[in-house]
């Protein structure tokens, strides 16, 4: 069993809602997905700095509230996002572990 | 769908709409002041302050909005009496709350008002490590002790404090030392903030604003002295830095080179709210485009034409011809305003010559 991811705590952020609801209605009708990975969803402020996620990104994020692990999140994806399972899993992977690098996210149990 | 991540979006621009709402508001609960400092941008307007179930209204607002981060000043912010009741709401809210004085009034007892009103941080500000320099700049005898004294007070009750500075022809040779004094006193930032002609600003300018050469070798000094700093940080909160080559090399530092936007972040990611709710891009444009008692703060955000002709700028001037203009988007935009009166006008402080040429007429 994997460790269950979450946001670290000193993170303060907000999710763009309306924002996020513009991208997926584009995407439900089929539009340019190019806004998907280009605007930000969810914006993060860490040290002073502001930083965005996109969409993808941005699902993750709120996803990592403690309660999942990776694969849990990925899972959780795979409603949202029309890929196969295993390369969701990679993507999340490596959004999750380069968010732990930069100390963003925390392994709950640590 | 879209399955590509891009953990981080580096740079987003700024004509698209990036966020819903600003991130952070700079409200002046009031402009009375106990100081009367030389460059005091708020020291020359004139305009009613709230009463207490109105400000109440004004946080709620914010918060509905989902605004994160809430920056009181003024004026002395501690001389409006609801200051803490109002504080205890914002945090209860969900508001990060942090205020900028200048901590003459501030005791042992004051510190323990703002540790319990739950204020995420204190901004002091002093000037120069010189009490001398201080006083002179902020017109007050006595004024660099008592600082020094309310950040004591503010260290022993458990309230995160740092100390804020204004760069200017008195200090700027003394920054490495300033840094120094800064550390002593056991802060844990130094926020420098470039010189402003607004408001008492532009009447002393002449005496106090450096020449365009001047800030390009103070940044590049600030840079390395910065560089070279450990146990503090040191914040350059200027978007004209965006021209020297260390500062794009620094990411994951205040903002400047992985920051969501180019340019001035006022209008894009913050606003400022004056003592009576009017709303303005920054404290230093006094531009009122809107009250916020009587309009829809999202409304304001999203349609204002001129937060729209600040995120949407056109080059001018020397702007036109310089490749360094997609870093620093003009740079402060205040600036540009209040000396030539045109948001699209180059950065007055702005050293760099796109044309190699040393002709002032070039250089405009």
């Amino acid at each position: 069993m994997g460790k269950k991811i979450a946001r670290n705590p000193d993170v303060v952020w907000r999710e763009e809602s309306e924002i996020r609801d513009k991208i997926l209605e584009a995407l439900e009708k089929g539009e340019d997905d190019s806004q998907a990975s280009e605007q930000g969803t969810v914006t993060l402020i860490i040290s002073g700095t502001i930083y965005q996620l996109n969409l993808l990104g941005g699902e993750i994020w709120k996803l990592s509230d403690g309660s999942l692990t990776v694969e849990g999140i990925a899972d959780s994806l795979s409603s949202i996002f029309d890929v196969e399972k295993e390369v969701l899993l990679e993507d999340v992977k490596e959004f999750v572990d380069d968010l732990l690098a930069k100390g963003w996210l925390v392994y709950k149990d640590s | 769908m879209n399955r590509e991540i891009s953990a981080v979006s580096h740079y987003i621009k700024p004509e698209k709409s990036i966020t819903t709402a600003p991130i952070l508001v700079n409200w002046a609960l009031t402009n009375r002041c106990n100081f009367s400092c030389s460059y005091c941008y708020s020291r020359l307007e004139k305009s009613e302050e709230l009463s207490t179930s109105h400000a109440r209204k004004i946080i709620k607002i914010l918060v509905e909005n989902k605004v994160l981060f809430l920056n009181l000043g003024g004026g002395e912010p501690l001389l409006k009496k609801d200051l803490f009741e109002l504080v205890s709401f914002a945090k209860e809210s969900g508001l990060n709350v942090t205020m900028n004085s200048n901590g003459y009034l501030l005791n042992n007892s004051v510190a323990h008002k703002i540790k319990n009103a739950g204020f995420n941080g204190i901004g002091i500000s002093i000037d120069s490590h010189k009490a001398k320099i201080h006083d002179e700049l902020r017109k007050t005898s006595g004024s660099h002790r008592r600082a020094i004294e309310a950040i004591r007070f503010l260290k022993k009750a458990g309230v995160k404090v740092y100390i804020s500075s204004v760069v200017c022809r008195a200090n700027f040779k003394e920054f490495e030392e300033l840094v120094s004094f800064a550390k002593k006193q056991g802060v844990e930032r130094l926020n420098m903030h470039n010189y402003k002609c607004s408001g008492m600003g532009f009447a002393n300018k002449d005496n106090l604003d450096l020449t365009p050469d001047e800030w390009g070798e103070f940044y590049q000094r600030a840079l390395d002295i910065r560089s070279n700093s450990t146990g503090i940080i040191v914040a350059l909160d200027d978007p004209i830095l965006a021209l020297l080559k260390q500062a794009k090399d620094s990411p994951f530092e205040n903002g400047i080179d992985n920051a969501l936007v180019k340019g001035s972040i006022c209008g894009k990611l913050t606003l400022y709210l004056r003592a009576n709710a009017d709303v303005t891009p920054c404290g230093f444009i006094p531009i009122s485009i809107g009250n916020l008692l009587k309009d829809d703060l999202k409304e304001l955000w999203t349609t204002s034409p001129v937060l729209q002709s600040m995120r949407n700028k056109t080059p001018k001037g020397k702007c036109r011809k310089c490749k360094q203009y997609e870093d620093c988007w003009g740079g402060c935009t205040a600036r540009a305003y209040a000396l030539r009166g045109d948001f699209n006008a180059p950065d007055p402080h702005c050293w760099y010559n796109p044309n190699g040429s040393n002709k002032k007429e070039d250089n405009k």
